[in-house]
């Protein structure tokens, strides 16, 4: 519903300023060096969006320049060849294809026997103790080093208490758990918030691994009812592994990518 | 009383302008310097304050957009209603909603990273931290910048409703799409709104003010209602429902009885008694519109019979106080005429006052006060009947105004002569020119080649008259001049010639003055130093007096003489010379002359001194400059820029003294050694044998001496 229009109605009553086609003109015309003024004067975080912004843009127009040109291009035809498709000197014979299906859990179980698993991260940069580790002084005189406090990110599960803190020899802080990971379907390519039931394996040793450390390229399990996935044999799947694929120390949360 | 000032109300900024408006501000308020040599906890504070910064900024600027944006349930039901018909009160709530839990979202973001923060050991893991911050904050703003857009939106719109005051005295004009409520409005008050011979040329609610017994009056002019069940209305029409189910108004219901505007009086008719439970305890005002067309009486029976209906049904909305006079309910008029419009304006606003003012008396409130009222009304004197005294002149001018008839305009003429695409007004009908028979003329654009819009002037002939008196003027000069002669005698071919030489010399000289005259503001008179052409020279002066005749050497030698610096004995006995010789300012500095050493006939010896400046002669003068050298001396030797140059460049100069050495023989326990620039060492025992040594004979002369 129109309510401002007073300045439309004034335009159709008294027609616009006799020199407005010739002001408009020149303000159009004046854009064109504005832009380049800015381009060259801008400075800083200005500059630094001013130039993404003008990048996308001009990237942009090539791209619709290039539809528009004309442009000789050869393409290789291909005629389609089907699937199954005999070369005519083997026509005659039958041929039987035979393939062995295997069922999941079979594949899974053989993976797990050789004990090579298929992970997007084969290999993550190793950490070390130092970094892993900080060394809190205790005692009457602060000498003593025995205390270790965990600087990576932690997962302790729900029923966790703490040793008595004279005997703890790992400290993990409560700023540092975790108990959600995004994580990734690789088919699907949306990205759930789910929980974690475990730290299936920290490929930087079996300590971390039962510390419940994650780093970059540990496995942990998830719990996926929220997908609805289901095994052939009718049974809900409720928790799957993933793999972490960012540093959570350093960006505050855990993104990992389900392992189908 | 909230104020519905929705212009109030401040700018939402898009999604994008959001993030760079409170990303560029986390930038240049925040200190940006941190460097991996900082103290662990300094780096911490530092990305820390940066988080909460933008935080609260965000906050900020999230909750001015919820407060500012008026809750619908918080203000008049009028204003209510309206806003949620135009724009859906669901999707309102909605999009403040969505801003609501993106601000917690935001809030919970920071507290969550400041808890990590803490954990940060190195400036990298710090500085991810609050890229990782930062970036979810903007996320959660992108991801509500649709609402962002849409609140814009609504924002812009709200700021151009009309200023309705639902609470005070209300006229509301309703009717049939083009019935002529908006002729009415334009009529009654100064709003200009836009009148056109389609249908729903109103799309919205305006406002105007009219003024009725010293006080003020709202009018209300509604876009057009059609008769159509309620679901079926669309935001236009449910913008007039609105204002007509919740403002406290006097109803205009306008009929149109010519059916010019498309619908019969049936129509309308059936559109009346389907709203008209809206006009209860309105004190509702039928005006018959467009009686210039059809006038009431010529209705057919029907029409009249719906007519009357509806006269009867308005009869009810009658106050019990007010008589019910029949005049005041069913009106005709014509906007196009002027015919009625007032009547109808003061029959309206006459009801409602009069309502209004029942109401008011009725309540708790004027009991008081009335009680302390009293009006006091002057007892007659005596019986004199004292009638009102209007002056004889003005009963005279009125009658006359009754008389005089109303001018003519320009448009009844157009509309006499066929219209207006059939009639064109003369324009030069009213030109004043000399002669009357001029004013059809054509002028003509190009005469002799030449632009007549270039010599059109409109005193031309003023100036003309000026040119001429000028070349009058200057023509009776000429003929003095050439009638001029020395006491009656002829003058010789010789003389002539020399006059005519000294004329043209002084026509010269006249014209060369008036240039300078002229040019002396923006030009300024350059001084003989800046001579570049070199025009003032002496020789060129010595040229110039010997071609006259003149011998030029003593002039010349007065003029070097001003250039030159000469001392001021020498000066002094040229004055006394020649008498007549021009005054000497004094000594004139030109570089420029000076350097041209061939000018200069006199020099002086390098260590010539002249006396001046006080001293009373050379060798006072030549004594005063060696003691300043002396002093200069020491200081130059010492690189010191004057006597108030007191820089010490190096404290310490390695190269003159080995100053640790030094410092460390000479220290004193619990004390410091105080180090001068100069070697000072303490005096030693030897030293001091020494002196001794020295005083005791001095002491032994003074006894050989006696």
């Amino acid at each position: 519903m129109p309510q401002g229009d007073y300045i439309e109605l004034h335009h159709k009553r008294h027609g616009r300023r006799l020199d407005y086609e010739e002001r408009k003109r020149k303000r159009e015309a004046r854009e064109v060096h504005r832009r380049s003024r800015d381009a060259r004067k801008l400075l800083g975080a200005k500059g630094k969006r001013f130039a993404k912004k003008r990048y996308a843009e001009k990237a942009q127009m090539k791209r619709t320049l290039k539809m528009h040109d004309e442009s000789t291009s050869r393409q290789k035809v291909d005629d389609d060849v089907q699937e199954g498709a005999l070369p005519p000197y083997l026509l005659d014979r039958d041929q039987t294809q035979r393939a062995k299906t295997l069922s999941n859990t079979i594949k899974q179980k053989r993976k797990e026997k050789a004990g090579k698993w298929d992970v997007p991260l084969p290999k993550v940069r190793p950490v070390a103790e130092e970094e892993m580790f900080k060394v809190l002084r205790t005692g009457k005189r602060k000498t003593k080093q025995w205390k270790r406090m965990v600087t990576k990110a932690t997962f302790v599960g729900a029923g966790f208490t703490r040793k008595p803190p004279k005997y703890e020899r790992f400290i993990r802080p409560t700023g540092l758990r975790f108990t959600k990971a995004h994580v990734t379907h690789p088919e699907l390519k949306c990205t759930f918030n789910l929980d974690i039931i475990s730290v299936k394996k920290n490929p930087n040793g079996p300590m971390y691994t039962s510390l419940g450390v994650m780093t970059r390229g540990t496995i942990i399990e998830v719990n996926v009812s929220e997908l609805g996935l289901v095994t052939p044999a009718g049974k809900v799947v409720w928790g799957k592994y993933a793999q972490v694929t960012n540093n959570p120390e350093n960006d505050g949360c855990i993104n990992a990518v389900l392992l189908v | 009383m909230v104020q519905y000032n929705f212009k109030k109300i401040t700018i939402v900024p898009p999604g994008k302008d959001f993030i760079d408006i409170i990303l560029s501000r986390t930038q240049r308020q925040t200190p940006t310097v941190v460097h991996k040599g900082y103290a662990i906890s300094r780096i911490r504070q530092f990305y820390m304050r940066k988080v909460r910064y933008s935080q609260q900024n965000f906050y900020e600027k999230l909750s001015t957009i919820i407060d500012e944006f008026p809750r619908l349930d918080d203000i008049h039901p009028f204003y209510g209603d309206l806003l949620h018909v135009l724009y859906n009160k669901d999707h309102y709530k909605l999009a403040l909603g969505q801003i609501n839990t993106a601000r917690n979202i935001i809030a919970k973001i920071s507290k969550d990273y400041l808890r990590l923060l803490k954990y940060g050991d190195s400036l990298y893991r710090c500085k991810c931290l609050k890229v990782a911050a930062l970036g979810r904050m903007c996320t959660v703003v992108k991801r509500i910048s649709p609402s962002l857009a849409y609140l814009e939106q609504i924002r812009q719109h709200m700021a151009r409703l009309p200023s309705i005051d639902p609470n005070t005295r209300t006229v509301l004009i309703c009717g049939y799409p083009n019935v002529g409520k908006s002729s009415f409005m334009n009529k009654i008050t100064r709003a200009d709104v836009d009148v056109q011979p389609y249908a729903f040329t109103t799309k919205s609610l305006f406002v105007g003010h009219t003024d009725y017994k010293y006080l003020r009056y709202q009018v209300i002019d509604t876009p057009g209602i059609l008769d159509r069940p309620f679901e079926d209305r669309n935001i236009i029409e449910m913008c007039s429902i609105t204002a007509l189910a919740h403002l406290r108004a006097a109803v205009l219901f306008f009929l149109d009885i010519s059916g010019s505007c498309g619908y019969s009086i049936s129509q309308q008719a059936a559109l009346f008694h389907s709203i008209k439970s809206l006009f209860m305890n309105k004190p509702l005002v039928i005006v018959c519109n467009k009686t210039d067309l059809q006038p009431l009486e010529g209705l057919s029976e029907d029409d009249m019979k719906l007519v009357m209906e509806m006269k009867e049904e308005a009869m009810k909305t009658i106050t019990q106080a007010g008589d019910p006079n029949e005049e005041g309910v069913l009106l005709t008029m014509s906007t196009l005429t002027d015919d009625g419009v007032m009547s109808v304006k003061n029959a309206a606003c006459e009801r409602l006052l009069e309502q209004r003012v029942d109401v008011k008396m009725k309540s708790k409130k004027m009991i008081d006060c009335l009680n302390r009222f009293h009006v006091a009304v002057p007892k007659p004197r005596d019986n004199k009947e004292r009638p009102v005294c209007i002056p004889q002149a003005v009963l005279e001018a009125r009658a006359n105004a009754a008389v005089k008839e109303k001018k003519k305009l320009e448009r009844d003429l157009e509309n006499e002569n066929g219209g207006a695409g059939v009639y064109s007004a003369s324009l030069k009908k009213h030109y004043i020119l000399a002669n009357d028979e001029w004013k059809e003329d054509v002028l003509p654009e190009i005469l002799d080649g030449h632009n007549v819009a270039d010599f059109l002037d409109p005193d031309i002939l003023e100036r003309c008259e000026e040119l001429e008196r000028e070349e009058g003027l200057r023509l009776e000069e000429q003929a003095a001049q050439e009638a001029f002669e020395i006491d009656g005698h002829e003058l010789t071919q010789e003389q002539k010639e020399i006059l005519s030489q000294i004329r043209k010399k002084k026509a010269l000289l006249i014209q060369e003055h008036r240039m300078k005259k002229r040019t002396a503001e923006s030009r300024p008179i350059v001084p003989r130093k800046f001579d570049k052409d070199r025009k003032f020279t002496a020789d060129r002066m010595g040229r110039h007096l010997s071609s006259m005749g003149v011998d030029p050497s003593s002039a010349m030698d007065r003029a070097r003489s001003r250039s030159r610096g000469r001392k001021r004995e020498r000066s002094l006995s040229r004055v006394a010379a020649d008498g007549d010789d021009m005054e000497i300012d004094g000594q004139q500095s030109n570089k420029k002359l000076r350097l041209r050493s061939r000018s200069r006939s006199k020099s002086r010896a390098p260590e010539e001194v002249i006396p001046g400046e006080g001293f009373k002669d050379s060798e006072q003068k030549k004594k005063a400059i060696k003691k300043a050298k002396d002093a200069t001396k020491k200081r130059n030797k010492d690189a010191r820029r004057g006597e108030a140059d007191r820089v010490i460049p190096t404290l310490k100069p390695k190269h003159l003294k080995d100053w640790g050495k030094f410092c460390r023989d000479n220290l004193v326990k619990g004390g410091f050694c105080v180090t001068t620039g100069t070697d000072t060492p303490l005096p030693t025992l030897a030293s001091c044998v020494i002196v001794a040594f020295l005083i005791v004979p001095i002491g032994l002369c003074n006894l050989f001496d006696r």
